[in-house]
């Protein structure tokens, strides 16, 4: 009798212990009905034998295949799947090889390359695989003077191209660049460099400290911020003129400016009345306006450059900074972060989605990590896209809506990263010194 | 008589409360297994579709996100939505390996066997099908100018007017563009959240040769007014499907798109 009690005993413990509070499951997931276009990009064939055609044809063909992998929309067939030999031109290519397996691409892009007297001389192609009728897509040719920076360029184009047209038109990024603010020359200055990290360059000299590059629309001018004699100012960098130019002062500290997309105004943070608040100016430096008025630091605007009807900027109104959004004449304000330590908030081309670096849980006791978050401005449904990799912060959109540029400490030192705008395929584009602050050009 | 004012034996009172006891712990068993394990699991954060709570499905237009595993639809199964159902393959029946054992009375059998006319299984004849019908799920992927769509829980279609009526062949490829760039801009949370089910809206647009699409408007309602919304809205979304072929010479084309919605 004893022995009875004593397992019905156990057994009871035993259940016990199975009815502790249940394990919570999470399921999530995104990006639904989205697939990818499988393009087959065998190396370009080398129009001549000498050893200039073969060394720029392949300068061409790797920078074609890493733009085109950058993009975002293609799922790139393997190169060891492909069938020999490379075709290029029209009558060389199989289609039926290359549109069942192993390739199975939906598209081929291929054409020679080669130099004839002096100039560099591509002819490119991209067709269809799947529509034996009729599967040209694409021809192309191009000539430029034949160096490894055109060749370069060529493929930029061409990649560019490809994506425009299988891209939903949306013109690729292939020579978009990023400005940033760097210390590798002793004090921070302004630099640049294309989208992928090449051709980096120094702009500014100040010799003090500039911060938040912001380029202009049409690509020729950079706002940004800088020690200038003692205050904080909005100041100017043409890049056609390779020099600062002038724009209007202001009192107080003047920081993070902004341009529209119609490169009317800027919008920019001034504590000129004590308290840092949001201003608009016009180009030519008049008309100033003052958006919000309430206690607590007002910082880093960005306007909605769909509409430029919205701002969204940083506020310490409620105690830690959270991104909030308002029309651009200061009325209809909306706090779009719920929680934690949200700021550097940017808009996307589209105007649908901000992206901000986010401490969700903040405070002492909360093991809060800065990473990257995309928010859908309507719905103020978000996504987290980094993880577990360090300090995130200073996000910026590509001209196409696809991409992000931000700046990380994940590999010890701050440096400028980009991503796909779902968090995939992120890779470092510096490495010398301490790089922050990127903000990618408009086109 | 000894003064025994027990009225109770010690030894009745100790099993009575062991049964007891015993009885009680059984009860607290049988308890605890039917409550506790059926919850063993919790809740679950975030919806079946994979969208969970923070995050909507078609979150994003122009961002490639990774694609969703498609389920296969078992046509055999007989979920079919389609009219024709595939017949079962037939598998041929194996002959049984069997050896015939001489019976007693083999040499008899010559003399007296008669003829029994076997039953035969009834033939079934086979329905005929009109040969352009194909059962659903197997047409393989869309080649003509008609195409449909899936994403999430819903389904979209569309047919192509221009030119000699070849567009969709001819340019198969910027159909698909079109397929991919609406599916990617129909939110979903748009839709009335009461809403389950409904009957297909028709939306009609026209690209033009920039890209843009114009003239949205819808075609044939659901009867749902969120549902109409978020298909104009899906497709007021698109600034552009990229200029129209360079080869194709009309001014614009004809799209004609519909939506299903289910939840």
């Amino acid at each position: 009798m004893k022995r009875l009690a004593a397992i019905i005993l156990i057994a009871f413990l035993a259940i016990a212990a199975v009815g502790a509070p249940p394990q919570d499951w999470i399921r999530t997931g995104t990006g639904l009905g989205v697939e990818k276009i499988r393009i087959a990009v065998p190396d370009f064939k080398p129009a001549a034998n000498d050893p200039d055609s073969k060394r720029l044809a392949t300068t061409f063909s790797t920078t074609l295949w890493n733009d085109l992998q950058a993009a975002g929309i293609f799922d790139m067939v393997s190169a060891s799947f492909y069938p020999l030999p490379a075709p290029g031109a029209p009558q060389d290519v199989k289609l039926a090889e290359w549109g069942s397996p192993p390739p199975n691409a939906n598209m081929l892009a291929f054409g020679n390359a080669g130099v004839q007297s002096g100039a560099f001389a591509v002819q490119g192609w991209l067709f269809d695989v799947k529509n034996t009728q009729s599967p040209q897509v694409l021809g192309k040719q191009y000539r430029e003077s034949a160096t490894e920076d055109n060749a370069r360029l060529i493929a930029h184009r061409f990649a560019d191209e490809i994506i425009f047209r299988l891209g939903g038109g949306i013109q690729g990024i292939a020579e978009s660049r990023i400005y940033f603010v760097s210390t590798r020359g002793g004090s921070k200055e302004i630099w640049q460099m294309d989208y992928d990290g090449a051709n980096q360059k120094q702009l500014t000299h100040l010799g003090t400290i500039a911060l938040s590059p912001h380029v202009s629309p049409d690509g020729s001018r950079i706002a940004y911020a800088g020690i200038s004699t003692t205050e904080w100012q909005i100041l100017m960098y043409s890049l056609e003129l390779n020099r600062p130019v002038n724009f209007t002062r202001f009192a107080g500290t003047n920081l993070s400016p902004a341009w529209s997309s119609d490169a009317k105004t800027l919008a920019f943070s001034s504590s000129r009345s004590g308290d840092s608040e949001i201003y608009t100016v016009d180009i030519s430096g008049g008309e100033v306006r003052r958006l919000t008025n309430t206690k607590g630091p007002d910082v880093s605007p960005t306007w909605n450059p769909k509409t430029n009807a919205q701002i969204a900027w940083v506020s310490g109104r409620t105690g830690l900074p959270q991104i909030y959004t308002m029309a651009s004449d200061g009325t209809n304000v909306v706090r779009m972060t719920d929680q934690g330590y949200a700021v550097s908030p940017s808009w996307s081309p589209n105007g649908r989605f901000l992206a901000l670096a986010w401490i969700r849980h903040y405070g002492p006791g909360e093991p809060g990590a800065s990473d990257i978050y995309v928010m859908d401005v309507a719905s103020k449904q978000w996504v987290q896209l980094t993880h577990d990799g360090g300090r995130n912060d200073f996000p910026s959109w590509s001209p196409d809506g696809r991409h992000i540029v931000f700046q990380s400490n994940r590999t010890g030192k701050t440096q400028i990263w980009s991503m796909l705008a779902d968090g995939s395929q992120a890779r470092q584009l510096t490495n010398a010194g301490d790089n922050s602050q990127p903000n990618w050009s408009f086109k | 008589m000894a003064a025994n004012a027990d009225i109770f034996p010690h030894d009745h009172v100790s099993r009575l409360s062991l049964v007891g006891s015993v009885a009680l712990h059984t009860a607290l068993f049988a308890l605890a297994i039917f409550n506790i394990i059926p919850s063993g699991r919790g809740e679950n954060w975030g919806g079946t579709q994979g969208g969970g709570g923070a995050m909507s499905a078609t979150l994003v237009s122009s961002i490639p996100l990774p694609n969703a595993q498609p389920e296969a639809q078992n046509v055999l199964a007989n979920e079919s939505k389609g009219l024709s159902q595939s017949p079962p393959k037939e598998t041929p029946k194996e002959e049984p390996q069997a050896i015939p054992i001489p019976a007693r009375d083999a040499k008899l059998k010559g003399q007296h066997e008669t003829a029994i006319p076997k039953k035969e299984p009834p033939k079934q004849v086979a329905k005929a099908e009109p040969d352009n019908q194909v059962p659903f799920g197997q047409g393989g992927p869309v080649s003509g100018p008609y195409g449909s769509f899936t994403s999430g829980a819903t389904k979209g279609g569309f047919g192509f007017q221009g030119g000699q009526g070849d567009f969709g062949s001819r340019y198969a490829y910027y159909v698909d563009i079109v397929r991919r760039k609406v599916s990617d801009n129909w939110l979903k949370y748009e839709v009335d959240p009461r809403i389950s089910d409904a009957r297909r809206v028709y939306v009609y647009f026209e690209i033009n040769r920039s890209g843009q699409p114009t003239n949205v408007r819808v075609e044939q309602s659901s009867g749902i007014p969120s549902l109409d919304q978020s298909a104009v809205r899906a497709l007021q979304r698109i600034d552009t499907f990229g200029p129209l072929p360079a080869g194709y010479s009309g001014n614009y084309v004809a799209v004609e798109f519909w939506f299903d919605y289910r939840r």
